[in-house]
C-alpha cells in the first residue's frame, strides 16, 4: 500500500461520455494508485456516478483510452471488470428479492460441485465468512425482501468481497445508512486500503470523505475540477470547487464571470449553508441553484 | 482471508472470554467438550457482536442448528452469561438472547485525531460492544459530538438496553484536560475544541454525571482495572499514538497534578532547536514523534503513508518502518526514564498505535529505559505492552465513568 508500485493501478486518459446531446463526461484524465482511496465529490449531474458506472463495465464511454495495471482495457460488462478484479457496489442495489442472501451473494456466479448442481453447502458457508466482516445481525438464509435498506447495503457491500479485487468502486456506500453501519463501512473501506486494494467511493458526506480518503476529486459539469490529497485541503475549498466559485475553476461563460465578483460572498453564504445542514453538502434537487444559475 | 481479519478483530474484541475457551479447548480438542466449547464460544461472539439477537438469528449467523443454539443458550442461562427475554420477530414468537449484565452501563468514548472509539462496559468491567467511526483531520466539535451521541443511542438499542441503564459517560480526549474544569487545558492541540464544553450535550441527553480526562490517563485505568497492569498498583501507561501522553498511577490512584496535566511527557523538550510544537514551545518530544514527523521521515523512498501504513509495514518486516518506530521508541524511552526516577513505578505499560508493533517499539524503548535507569537496581522496572493497545482510552473512559458515578452517588446518600 505504501511502497508505491511504478505502474499506476488504473489510468484514464480522454474519457468522455455523451448521452445524446448531453456531455456526461468531457474528457476526464485520472491516475488511481494501488492501496489508494480517491474519493469523487461533486453536484447533482456532474459525472460521479456515470465515471464509477464506466469504470465497473456498467456503460462503455464515447471515447477515451482506459488503462489498467500498465494494459490498455475495455470493459464491456460488469462480468468482465469482474474478472478483471474491479468490483463495484452501484446506488441502489438490486437484488432478487425472492432469494436468499446468500443466493443473492452469488447471483450469476454459483459455486458448483458439478456441473449443472449448486453446491449450496459452500456457498451458504462462504456468504457467512463475507458477511462476517461487518458487524451484522443479517442470516445468509433470510429472504433479501425481508432486509432493510442499510441491512441490503451490506450485503452488497460484502458480495464485493468474493473475488479478491484489485479496485473497489463504491457509489454512495453510507447514504441512507445508520451511524453504527456508516463506522462498519467506513472500517471497511480503511481494511480494504490496508490489504492493499484501491477504492474509488463516490460521497456526499464531507465528514466521511475526510475520514477515509487519501484524495479527492471534484468533479463538476463533467470536468475534473480539482484534484487534492486529503490532508492539504479543507472542507470550504472543496465546496467552493463543487460549487464552481474556486478561484480556476471551471468558469468559461460570462455569466460565471460576472460571479466571480461575489465570489467571497457566495462562498461565506455557502459555508454557512453547509453549517446549518450538518455539513452535509448539495444533496437535495436545485441546493445549487443560486450558484449555478 | 476475511476470515482472518473477523478473527482478529473479535479476539480482540472478546479478549477475556476467549482466553478462558482457548485453554479448555488446548486440553480437550477433537473431543465432544471441545466441539460444545468452541460453539459455546462462536454463540457468545456472536452476540457480542451484533448485539442482542433471536435464536433463529443466531442459529443462522453462526450456521449452529436451532436445536444446539436452543440448548446452548438454556446453558449460557444458568450459568448467568446470557439472559432471554420473549419477543416478536416476523410475527412469530421468538426468544431474544442478550449477553447478561449486571445493572447499570458505562459509556466510554474516546476522541481522537483521526477516530472515535466507542466501548460500552458493565459494573463487572466487562465490554459488551464496541464501535469505531474513522473521523477526518481536524473534524468539527458539533458533526462529531452529534455522530457520537447517535451511535450511543443505536448502540444502546442494538444491545436491547434502555437510556436510563446508562449510569456514567467518560470521554477520553487526546489532549491535556483542565480536571478543574474538565475542558481542554492546552490551547491548538486539538484544533477546533478548545474551550468547548464536551460534557453538556451527554449530560442533558443521559442524565448522567460525565467525565472528561486525557486518553492516556484512562488508558492506564484500564490497563490497571482490566489491562496488563492488574498486579500493580504503581505502574506508568504510556500512550503512543499521533503524540505521546503518559497516565500516572500511585497507589492505584490517577495523579494527576494540580490541573491535570501530569505525565504529558509529549512536551517535554528534547531539542531545543527543534521545530515549534503545536502547544506553542519548541522542540518538544511531540514534535519528534507525531504521526506528521514519522511518516515524513519515509516520505522520499515509501511515498505518502500513515501511521497504520507505517506500524503495518514495520510488522511486515519493512526495515525504512522498524527503524522509524525502534527511534521514535529510543526518544521516547528516554522521556520516559526521567519519569520513572521521578515516580518509581513498579511497571511499565506501553499502548497506542506504535505499540501495535509489538517488540519493534517494546524491545528499543526497554533499552532506552534501562540505559538510563539504576544499572544496579535488584528490581529493575519492567516493561509491558497494553492488554488494550487501541481501545484502552474508550474502556477506561466507560470504567472511570461508573466509579465516578458510584462515588457521587454514595456522596448523596451520605448527604441524605
Amino acid at each position: 500500500m505504501n511502497m508505491r508500485e511504478k505502474t499506476p493501478l488504473l489510468e484514464l486518459r480522454g474519457i468522455s461520455m455523451r448521452f445524446g446531446f448531453v456531455d456526461a463526461l468531457k474528457s476526464v484524465d485520472l491516475v488511481i494508485e494501488p492501496g489508494e482511496v480517491v474519493s469523487l465529490v461533486g453536484d447533482n449531474g456532474a459525472g460521479k456516478s456515470t465515471l464509477v458506472k464506466i469504470l465497473g463495465g456498467l456503460q462503455q464511454p464515447t471515447s477515451g483510452v482506459m488503462t489498467f495495471r500498465g494494459s490498455t482495457v475495455k470493459l464491456s460488462s460488469v462480468r468482465d471488470a469482474d474478472e478483471m478484479g474491479i468490483a463495484s457496489v452501484f446506488q441502489g442495489q438490486e437484488f432478487c428479492e425472492n432469494l436468499s442472501v446468500a443466493a443473492n451473494i452469488f447471483l450469476g456466479k454459483e459455486i458448483r460441485q458439478a456441473p449443472g448442481i449448486r453446491d449450496d453447502t459452500t456457498m451458504i458457508a462462504r456468504a457467512r465468512e463475507v458477511l462476517g466482516a461487518f458487524a451484522t445481525t443479517i442470516g445468509t438464509g433470510q429472504p433479501i425482501a425481508a432486509l432493510s435498506i442499510g441491512q441490503r447495503q451490506t450485503v452488497a457491500l460484502a458480495r464485493t468481497l468474493l473475488h479478491d479485487p484489485a479496485l473497489v468502486l463504491l457509489d454512495e456506500p453510507t447514504a441512507s445508512l445508520s451511524v453504527i453501519q456508516t463506522a462498519e463501512v467506513l472500517t471497511y473501506i480503511k481494511k480494504l486500503r490496508s490489504q492493499g486494494r484501491s477504492v474509488i467511493m463516490v460521497c456526499h458526506d464531507l465528514p466521511d470523505v475526510f475520514a477515509v480518503s487519501d484524495r479527492i476529486v471534484v468533479l463538476r459539469h463533467g470536468r475534473i475540477n480539482g484534484v487534492h490529497r486529503t490532508a492539504q485541503t479543507s472542507y470550504e475549498q472543496i465546496i467552493a470547487e463543487i460549487a464552481g466559485v474556486a478561484e480556476g475553476g471551471d468558469m468559461q461563460d460570462d455569466l460565471a464571470r460576472r460571479m466571480r465578483r461575489d465570489v467571497s460572498a457566495r462562498r461565506s453564504a455557502l459555508i454557512s449553508r453547509r453549517r446549518a445542514d450538518g455539513e452535509r453538502i448539495g444533496i437535495a434537487d436545485g441546493e445549487s441553484e443560486p450558484v449555478t444559475a | 482471508m476475511v476470515n482472518t481479519i473477523a478473527g482478529n478483530l473479535t479476539a480482540r474484541r472478546s479478549q477475556c472470554v476467549h482466553r478462558v475457551m482457548l485453554r479448555g479447548m488446548g486440553k480437550l480438542f477433537g473431543s465432544q467438550t471441545a466441539l460444545r466449547q468452541a460453539n459455546r464460544g462462536m454463540l457468545l461472539e456472536c452476540i457480542h457482536r451484533s448485539g442482542a439477537m433471536t435464536q433463529i438469528e443466531i442459529a443462522e449467523s453462526t450456521g449452529l442448528s436451532p436445536a444446539t443454539v436452543s440448548t446452548l443458550v438454556r446453558q449460557l442461562v444458568d450459568e448467568g452469561k446470557l439472559v432471554t427475554q420473549n419477543t416478536i420477530r416476523n410475527g412469530r414468537r421468538a426468544t431474544l438472547a442478550a449477553l447478561a449484565r449486571r445493572e447499570g452501563l458505562g459509556v466510554g468514548i474516546s476522541i481522537a485525531r483521526r477516530e472515535l472509539r466507542l466501548q460500552i462496559v458493565d459494573y463487572d468491567n466487562a465490554v459488551l460492544a464496541e464501535h469505531v467511526l474513522p473521523l477526518a483531520r481536524n473534524h468539527k466539535t458539533d458533526t462529531t459530538m452529534e455522530r457520537a451521541l447517535v451511535l450511543v443511542n443505536e448502540t444502546l438499542s442494538t444491545m436491547g438496553a434502555s437510556a436510563d441503564e446508562v449510569k456514567g459517560v467518560g470521554l477520553a480526549v487526546c489532549a491535556p484536560v483542565d480536571h478543574r474544569t474538565q475542558t481542554i487545558a492546552v490551547p491548538g492541540i486539538l484544533p477546533g475544541w478548545d474551550g468547548v464544553d464536551i460534557r453538556h450535550p451527554f449530560e442533558t441527553a443521559f442524565h448522567v454525571p460525565v467525565i472528561v480526562d486525557n486518553d492516556s490517563n484512562l488508558a492506564a485505568v484500564c490497563e490497571g482495572a482490566i489491562g496488563a497492569a492488574q498486579e500493580t498498583s504503581d505502574f506508568l501507561c504510556i500512550g503512543t499514538s499521533d503524540g505521546v501522553g503518559a497516565g500516572i498511577m500511585v497507589g492505584g490512584h490517577l495523579l494527576r497534578g494540580v490541573t491535570g496535566l501530569a505525565g504529558e511527557i509529549g512536551h517535554v523538550q528534547v531539542d531545543p532547536l527543534g521545530s515549534i510544537c503545536s502547544c506553542g514551545n519548541r522542540g518538544c518530544l511531540n514534535t519528534v514523534v507525531d504521526e506528521q514527523r514519522l511518516v515524513s521521515l519515509l516520505s522520499v523512498t515509501h511515498g505518502d503513508m500513515n501511521l497504520d501504513d507505517l506500524v503495518s509495514s514495520a510488522c511486515d518486516g519493512d526495515p525504512g518502518c522498524r527503524r522509524v518506530i525502534a527511534d521514535a521508541a529510543v526518544r521516547i524511552g528516554t522521556v520516559a526514564a526521567d519519569l520513572c526516577i521521578a515516580i518509581d513505578p513498579e511497571i511499565v505499560v506501553v499502548s497506542g498505535a506504535l505499540s501495535m508493533s509489538g517488540e519493534i517499539f517494546t524491545e528499543p524503548f526497554q533499552q532506552a529505559l534501562q540505559r538510563l535507569l539504576f544499572p544496579n537496581a535488584l528490581t529493575p522496572i519492567q516493561v509491558f505492552a497494553a492488554r488494550y493497545p487501541m481501545t484502552g482510552p474508550a474502556v477506561g473512559a466507560a470504567i472511570a465513568a461508573l466509579e465516578y458515578a458510584d462515588t457521587r452517588h454514595k456522596d448523596a446518600g451520605r448527604g441524605r
